[in-house]
């Protein structure tokens, strides 16, 4: 995977039509037609967001047939999953850290009196 | 409204998929804010478990820069650097954040908007992360330092000192 299609990929994912449309096609493939049904789009409007996700290496569009069922390719989501993942660890012990720090300030704080006037 | 007009440019600044967490402290939210801009006390909780940032230089204002030096428990040092977006004293915070690999090239781009709410002298604190750039090392960066961490005794004393203040109080 080149550099730059991590961040292609973060971009396609940003939309939530995209994001449904990926969703639904974890259960399966689908033409064009089937995923356009849940959407108040237009059938070029939803081709515009396969060809983004497409595009993003997120999905593959079958050529046997003509309705060109699309379906779901993990290996960019399982970078995004890792990515997120890897971020929300970061803050989460920090944000544990953070937690316990308060908890140290407060405490001296109550000990000694505020060090300083806040303003 | 202030607020919309900063979640607009916020939002045409990144273009990536937004991902959030939200937590609850026990402080004031004047506290938390200065917890979060204050370079002296950022330096006290940045980072995961068993981390330190023997670099910690945060220039909070508008336009200002962020570079923080983390270094794990197995010695590696993951830098960091950033610029402050946007400050509304005590209640908003929107800054980039930017993990550099060895060399000092960008492995990926967070614009990170972090919101204060005050609710009776608890806070409720939001991070919004909107991806801006990522590369194919990115995940990997953040992996690391899971590495760093796990292999540590240093994460087994933290522990251990936890739970022994938990079961006292």
């Amino acid at each position: 995977m080149t550099s730059d299609s991590l961040t292609t990929t973060f971009a396609a994912l940003a939309d939530p039509t995209r994001r449904a449309i990926l969703a639904r096609l974890v259960s399966g493939g689908a033409s064009v037609t089937e995923l356009a049904e849940p959407f108040d789009m237009s059938l070029p409007a939803i081709s515009k967001h396969l060809k983004v996700l497409e595009r993003a290496g997120l999905i593959a569009r079958g050529r046997e047939a003509q309705w060109r069922p699309c379906r779901l390719e993990v290996g960019p989501l399982k970078n995004v999953a890792d990515w997120v993942e890897g971020y929300r660890r970061f803050w989460e012990e920090s944000f544990d850290r953070l937690d316990d720090y308060l908890r140290e300030l407060k405490t001296k704080e109550k000990k000694h009196g505020p060090k300083q006037r806040k303003h | 409204m202030a607020q919309s007009n900063a979640s607009t440019r916020a939002a045409a600044k990144g273009v990536g998929m937004e991902v959030a967490f939200t937590r609850v402290f026990d402080a004031p939210r004047r506290l938390v804010f200065k917890v979060w801009t204050d370079p002296k006390h950022v330096a006290q909780w940045w980072g995961p478990h068993g981390f330190t940032n023997p670099r910690c230089e945060l220039d909070a204002r508008t336009g200002g820069a962020i570079r923080i030096d983390m270094r794990g428990p197995d010695g590696r040092t993951y830098p960091m650097t950033g610029t402050y977006q946007e400050i509304v004293e005590p209640e908003r915070l929107v800054f980039t954040s930017v993990a550099l690999d060895k060399a000092g090239n960008p492995l990926f781009e967070v614009l990170n908007t972090v919101t204060f709410a005050d609710h009776g002298g608890k806070t409720t604190l939001t991070l919004q992360a909107r991806v801006v750039k990522a590369t194919a090392m990115a995940p990997q960066y953040l992996q690391g330092m899971e590495v760093g961490w796990t292999q540590s005794l240093e994460r087994l004393d933290a522990y251990l000192a936890k739970a022994f203040r938990g079961e006292k109080s």
